[in-house]
């Protein structure tokens, strides 16, 4: 067993460049299958973060009929007591009570239909971005004017107002049925580059909102922040069952945005196919590498036969020479994928104002590292080499001595 | 002049033969392009014997020790070792066969590149499981025998040509085998250096009784041959044993 980890280790050694060349296509493989893994997570992550942390939240709480009928009259009656649980609720971090209602909004060039969400300015800040998202103008400010207003940039230049313009909003009145208006001033503009934001949404403060619908201060959503926000994609949370009743249903993001969910799963099933294509070109390749070897002392191999070494043994001493290989390969893909995910981690990918799955990347994508692509991988790339170098291995066992040696015996 | 007499084949391990072959033909092809490198070939090789196989190219020599050797399988007849058939053995009892009772050189030397002169002896009692301190003294032995003691550590590239067939004589002698079959042993040598080979593989033949069977073309080894035995088209020509 010795002399076979010793002529595996010299025949790596005769012939240097090539095997440079295997170990490098094992090498890239292993880091491109790390890398793409980390881009995946920190696709994932940038995606549900900006589907999530912009505006709708890891989860939300609604009246239970209200998300497949959208009906106004579908109120979370007397939310306060809920309210004060969230607020005591160790896994919240944050959540905001919206009064949500469609209506037309018109100013003095043109009108539009949009959805208008009343907001607490303060509790709002704690689950989503649109504080952040400022462009001009304020935040609303919840001592303030009950008449401030705001709507995203585009939506301003297709009303053509600006700061300090006046707006009129219609909403349907749920108490006696009709429609009831109210002037507003836009007090600030923002931009999230999500074109449902932009240009279909304005908020308003929740209580002059709850007074327009009649709805007294009932809420139609409320959008949490959960401090672990990847709990929030376990359908089978136990704070779901905590927040909900017989009068309210707690849902997280993946079962609120079932379409982000499946544009993650077809990129995570997209990603696994090209990392699966991209590691059987690879073994092709160290297949082609291990049998160029072969060739190359297919005599030597016959003289091993001719002596008495049994085929068994040859396929051992392949198989060895590849594991020796794989090892010193794989640990320099690792070092490799390492650097190269720390690297893309720090600069980041940046996907401009590119929407995905009707979500905006509202930020950069960070290819983030985790255990499983040092721990899962490495055997799987092992695994997957000594596999390619069956065939080879097979090959340089089988062959006949006397064809190898030719003339000479 | 050498006394000549000719051999009767026996498969009888009692009458002291080493190696026998009985009716033993290699063809390739078939129908017209049939080709009989071996026809109904009947010898004896008895212990000690320094044999030489000769005949011209195509005669069927190399092909007689490849199947002598168990390197190839004979389209009929048989080869017996001490009176053991070896046709009937598995692929790994064939290897087992070659690594203990037969020893080959081979024309072109064919040492393993990466191992010494000492490795190369020693991986072949590796293969039998010699404990260390046998293989070393076995090696040391061997080395010395055939003039390369102080070219143990040196690895096939940094010797002569003489000296990789010396290290190719010691590997295939150190395991002890039965019989060593050597494929033109000499071919690739200069007259001098072959003939100091020869010389000193007679003087092992002599001093140890190690049975050799040559196939070759070489004048010097049919000189020293005891037993010239004459092949063409793939038939015993002559079988001429000297005293």
């Amino acid at each position: 067993m010795q002399m076979t980890w010793q002529l595996a280790a010299r025949n790596l050694n005769r012939n240097r460049r090539r095997t440079l060349l295997t170990g490098l296509i094992i090498s890239l493989s292993t880091a491109a299958l790390i890398l793409t893994d980390a881009f995946i997570l920190g696709f994932t992550d940038t995606a549900v973060r900006s589907a999530t942390r912009m505006f709708p939240g890891d989860a939300q709480i609604h009246q239970l009929d209200y998300l497949a009928e959208r009906d106004e009259a579908l109120v979370i009656e007397a939310p306060q007591a809920r309210l004060s649980q969230l607020a005591s609720d160790p896994e919240v971090v944050g959540y905001s009570p919206r009064v949500m209602a469609f209506g037309m909004i018109s100013s003095a060039a043109d009108n539009r239909a949009t959805q208008v969400i009343g907001i607490d300015p303060a509790q709002e800040r704690t689950v989503s971005r649109l504080a952040d998202a400022m462009a001009e103008g304020d935040y609303l400010a919840g001592d303030g004017a009950e008449t401030q207003l705001l709507m995203g940039r585009r939506l301003a230049e297709l009303l053509d107002v600006e700061l300090g313009d006046r707006i009129v909003i219609s909403v349907h009145n749920q108490e006696w049925g009709g429609a009831e208006q109210a002037l507003f001033r836009v007090s600030g503009l923002y931009d999230f580059n999500a074109r449902m934001l932009d240009e279909e949404t304005v908020f308003v403060l929740q209580a002059p909102l709850q007074t327009m619908l009649g709805v007294d201060d009932a809420v139609h959503e409320i959008a949490l922040a959960l401090r672990t926000p990847a709990l929030a994609s376990d359908p089978d949370l136990p704070l779901w069952q905590r927040l909900s009743d017989e009068q309210v249903k707690a849902q997280g993001w993946t079962t609120l945005m079932p379409q982000l969910a499946a544009m993650l799963d077809m990129t995570r099933a997209s990603m696994a196919i090209i990392g699966i294509m991209l590691f059987l070109l690879a073994a092709l390749g160290v297949t082609n590498g291990i049998f160029m070897s072969i060739y190359e002392r297919t005599w030597e191999i016959g003289v091993l036969l001719a002596i008495g070494t049994r085929r068994l043994a040859v396929f051992r001493l392949i198989l060895t020479e590849t594991l020796l290989l794989a090892l010193g390969a794989i640990a320099a893909g690792l070092v490799l994928g390492w650097l190269a995910t720390l690297t893309l981690g720090a600069i980041g990918i940046d996907y401009g104002s590119m929407e995905l799955g009707g979500v905006a990347m509202a930020e950069q994508i960070r290819p983030r590292a985790s255990w499983a692509q040092y721990s899962l991988y490495p055997p799987v790339v092992l695994a997957l080499t000594l596999l390619a170098a069956m065939y080879p291995a097979a090959h340089a066992a089988r062959i006949v001595p006397s064809r190898a040696l030719h003339k000479s015996l | 002049m050498h006394a000549t007499k000719q051999r009767t084949a026996s498969a009888d391990p009692a009458t002291g033969v080493v190696f026998e072959t009985r009716e033993l033909s290699r063809h390739y092809g078939s129908g017209d392009t049939l080709v009989k490198a071996l026809d109904k070939v009947s010898l004896t090789i008895a212990p000690g014997e320094f044999t030489a196989i000769v005949g011209p190219s195509g005669s069927g020599k190399s092909t007689l020790l490849q199947l002598m050797g168990g390197l190839e399988a004979p389209t009929a007849g048989e080869v017996y070792l001490r009176g053991q058939a070896i046709s009937s053995m598995s692929g790994r009892e064939l290897s087992d066969f070659r690594r203990d009772h037969i020893g080959f050189i081979f024309q072109a030397y064919n040492l393993i590149p990466v191992l010494t002169a000492a490795e190369n002896c020693e991986y072949i009692m590796l293969l039998q499981g010699l404990p260390k301190a046998e293989r070393q003294a076995r090696v040391e032995s061997m080395l010395t025998r055939v003039g390369l003691s102080g070219k143990a550590d040196r690895r096939p590239a940094q010797l002569s040509g003489g000296q990789q067939q010396r290290v190719a004589v010691a590997r295939a002698m150190v395991s002890q085998p039965d019989i060593i079959l050597a494929d033109e042993p000499t071919a690739n040598l200069d007259s001098q250096t072959g003939s100091d080979l020869l010389d000193m593989m007679h003087e092992l033949n002599r001093r140890e009784g190690m049975t050799f069977v040559f196939s070759t073309h070489d004048p010097m080894i049919m000189e020293r041959a005891s037993r010239l035995i004459q092949l063409r088209d793939g038939r015993i020509e002559s079988d001429e044993v000297r005293s």
